[in-house]
């Protein structure tokens, strides 16, 4: 078992003794202040440091109003900090780029396209011609399992295969980092469990660096090898868990292992500790 | 052989005017007024009107004056709606001017605006370009505000400079919304088009309207309001047929999504 707290963990490190060659991701004391409708200060992150090394999955697990997503958007680059700096291969993060690509809860797909046209979208953008984009998207497509579906628009599918057209459409332009934002959060159980598998398996191909945020203990410890555990008001890091367990990862003989289970109800214990709801099994 | 609900669809309308017609003809004999001629005699001086080569100059240059104030209306409400969406500072600027322009009536401002440019094509023109400004202005406003912020940072995250991401998603997206304006402005057009060439009669089908008025050609008078309605219902159709196909990704082919994962 790794759990250590956070403070102490090889994980998060002040940022001078990191080694800057694993590190691609590294969030120096940022800060969010929101200001609300009433003129109050809404701190959602609060003094967060933070360093995602190269190929690894990372998942901030907590609460819902805990400032998870906004550190993705952070990172992302769509929002910028209150105080503190997010960097990328030692670059701060000053707008978005191609290099992290988003996956949202909402799918954020465009609904005029259809989904080859989607899937194309990022590869002419970056210049790439349209016949090498477009066979590089069919494979994509094929890859997210939706073969027979290249000229449907979005209107016509289904949440789970929108976020199939929605993680194809990022991965088609390569990013080095994939921000994911509670991607799964809006589908039903059945299809966030197959959609986990297939990222599992797509992931496990070329171990591209993961940002995944979700309120689920569950997902966490079964796609991460590290889970970030925050708690909110003020939104901080509490605890960085390390995910022990081996990979290539399948479902069915990860639920019957003993530190699965341990992992699961090792976090839900430390959530329920704090009294901090909204976070589920 | 036409289904049960295609001849419905087709048969409807045909009745529905035949019925209109009835009443009309009915009424208008009822009534002996000299000033409400039958439906029989109003569609029988249509073919004169059409036949007549004065005529049909007059109502193509109407159709001119609305092309240009329609298309260069569309032209500048587009952008700066679909700004005024995107930038709450553009928004705050334009609100105040578009909120004092907007319960005016366009055809009161005619009499100035005839001072400053005359009677001619420019001040029609100009009444038919404000008259479509708004509805479409404010359907672009709002189409582009409704945006998911979240497909602008997809496409931010492609490389999509500001400027591109309001030709490239803004526009797109809204465009369900922005042509619900412009179908709007088209039956505005029409109507401040008409409504110009009474103030200012010169030339044009409102013109031949309101001079058949004062000598008295009551059947001129009604054959006009059925060519200048026919005109609308044909331009409302083409321009429906045509924002069908611009936005049939927004109109589902399915009632139901497929039920796949």
């Amino acid at each position: 078992m790794t759990i250590v707290p956070a403070r102490s963990s090889e994980w998060v490190r002040p940022v001078a003794q990191q080694e800057p060659a694993s590190a691609i991701i590294e969030i120096d004391r940022v800060s969010q202040v929101f200001q609300t409708s009433a003129r109050k200060d809404h701190v959602a992150l609060s003094d967060i440091s933070l360093t995602i090394e190269e190929g690894a999955f990372v998942s901030i697990l907590g609460p819902s109003g805990c400032g998870k997503s906004t550190l993705l958007y952070i990172v992302g680059g769509f929002v910028s900090p209150t105080s503190g700096a997010a960097k990328m291969k030692g670059q701060a993060i000053t707008a978005p780029g191609p290099d992290r690509g988003p996956v949202f809860q909402e799918f954020a797909l465009f609904p005029w396209k259809t989904v080859l046209g989607n899937v194309m979208y990022g590869p002419r953008q970056q210049g790439v011609r349209a016949t090498e984009a477009e066979a590089q998207s069919r494979a994509l497509i094929e890859m997210v399992g939706l073969k027979g579906y290249e000229n449907f628009y979005p209107k016509e599918l289904s949440g789970g295969m929108k976020q199939r057209v929605a993680l194809a459409r990022t991965l088609a332009y390569h990013p080095e980092v994939l921000l994911m934002d509670e991607p799964f959060g809006a589908l039903d159980a059945h299809t966030r469990t197959r959609l986990q598998n297939d990222l599992l398996n797509i992931w496990e191909r070329d171990r591209k660096t993961v940002l995944f945020v979700t309120h689920s203990v569950d997902e966490a410890v079964f796609l991460s090898d590290k889970v970030v555990m925050m708690s909110k008001s003020p939104g901080r890091i509490r605890q960085v868990i390390d995910i022990d367990l081996p990979r290539p990862r399948r479902r069915n003989e990860l639920l019957l292992d003993p530190r699965y289970q341990k992992y699961v109800v090792d976090i839900e214990r430390m959530f329920d500790e704090s009294d901090e709801g909204g976070v589920s099994a | 052989m036409m289904s049960p609900a295609a001849v419905t669809k087709y048969a409807a309308p045909v009745l529905a005017c035949i019925g209109l017609l009835a009443v009309w003809q009915v009424a208008s004999l009822a009534l002996k007024n000299d000033s409400f001629p039958t439906a029989i005699e109003a569609i029988s001086a249509i073919p004169s009107i059409l036949g007549d080569k004065e005529s049909l100059i007059n109502i193509l240059a109407s159709l001119r004056r609305m092309a240009m104030g329609f298309g260069a209306a569309v032209l500048v409400s587009i952008p700066l709606g679909l700004l005024m969406g995107r930038s709450a500072a553009i928004a705050a600027f334009f609100n105040p001017l578009l909120m004092v322009i907007y319960p005016v009536p366009k055809a009161a401002l005619m009499p100035i605006i005839m001072l400053w440019l005359g009677v001619g094509d420019i001040t029609k023109t100009l009444v038919i370009f404000l008259g479509v400004s708004l509805p479409v202005i404010y359907h672009s406003f709002e189409g582009a505000k409704a945006i998911e912020e979240k497909m602008l940072w997809s496409g931010a995250a492609m490389g999509l400079s500001p400027l591109q991401r309001l030709v490239r998603i803004v526009l797109p997206a809204a465009l369900p919304e922005i042509l619900t304006g412009c179908r709007t402005g088209l039956v505005l057009a029409l109507i401040t088009m008409i409504t110009s060439e009474m103030i200012a009669r010169q030339s044009g089908a409102g013109n031949i309207l309101f001079n058949a008025l004062d000598m008295g050609q009551y059947d001129t008078v009604f054959a006009m309001i059925i060519i200048v309605g026919a005109m609308g219902i044909c331009l409302d159709a083409i321009f429906e047929r045509v924002r069908a196909r611009l936005v049939r990704w927004s109109e589902p082919q399915f009632d139901m999504p497929l039920s796949f994962s």
